[in-house]
């Protein structure tokens, strides 16, 4: 069986190519910060619209994608009307584990994680990435022993933001 | 800017975030060292981790099974 390469910037080429209207959350979310936390698998929060559910589901069926720990044989269309019956989906696909989450605990639906989200370019494509600030909130909500382990890391980066927005303010002034 | 930031983490003030990660066991000079890097080399860097991880366990397993049969062939 081949190793796994680029795990993680295989799945956000994809959502780049198919332009699938998300928000980078969980680990990545927090790598992109600055954390030196491991992470395996890519985790975003998705629109839920129609065009995007579509769009979605396409890139999804490019990279046979299925659902991960399911039990072998398990009926599963994949395809826009199927992402809208459900919420949050767990794939594992040919080119890397993709977290789907329709609602991200302690901060709500695409349009809650949206806001204030930071716009990062990666790979050439442009990417929403969850508030440092959320993304401390989200872990904390999640209160899995993980996600705890995260949080004084995580609150020194935003500290670390803190300064380097003041700085510039000075700058400017 | 980046002085700042370096000095905050490398001598973190009292009663600081900064500080608190430390104390809880967090390096904060391999913090540092993601934030001198842009968001996609800290995604190349995270993905260098995972598949040297995935190297590190196939060769572990590749290991075990050679030396379970060598040991079966004794």
């Amino acid at each position: 069986m081949p190793l796994p390469t680029r795990i993680i910037e295989a799945p956000l080429r994809l959502l780049g190519e198919y332009r699938v209207d998300c928000v980078i959350v969980g680990g990545v979310a927090a790598a992109i910060h600055g954390s030196s936390l491991l992470t395996s698998d890519l985790d975003v929060c998705y629109a839920r619209d129609s065009a995007n559910l579509k769009r979605l589901a396409e890139a999804l069926q490019s990279v046979h994608a299925r659902l991960r720990n399911a039990p072998e044989g398990l009926p599963f269309i994949l395809d826009a009307e199927t992402l809208r019956r459900g919420l949050n989906f767990t794939f594992a696909t040919d080119i890397g584990d993709l977290d789907l989450l329709g609602e991200v605990r302690g901060i709500g639906h695409f349009e809650a994680v949206v806001t204030d989200s930071v716009t990062v370019e990666l790979f050439g494509y442009r990417f929403a990435v969850m508030d440092i600030g959320k993304l401390i909130l989200a872990k904390r909500a999640a209160g899995r022993p993980k996600d705890l382990v995260a949080l004084p890391e995580l609150e020194a980066i935003q500290e670390a933001q803190v300064i380097a927005n003041d700085s510039e303010h000075e700058a400017e002034n | 800017m980046r002085v700042r930031i370096e000095d905050h983490f490398l001598y973190p003030p009292a009663g600081s975030a900064a500080a608190r990660a430390a104390q809880f066991g967090v390096d904060l000079t391999l913090t540092l060292g993601n934030l001198r890097l842009t968001p996609e080399e800290r995604i190349r860097k995270l993905d260098g981790f995972i598949e040297s991880v995935a190297k590190l366990k196939n060769s572990t397993r590749v290991k075990g099974t050679a030396d379970a049969t060598a040991d079966e062939n004794h």
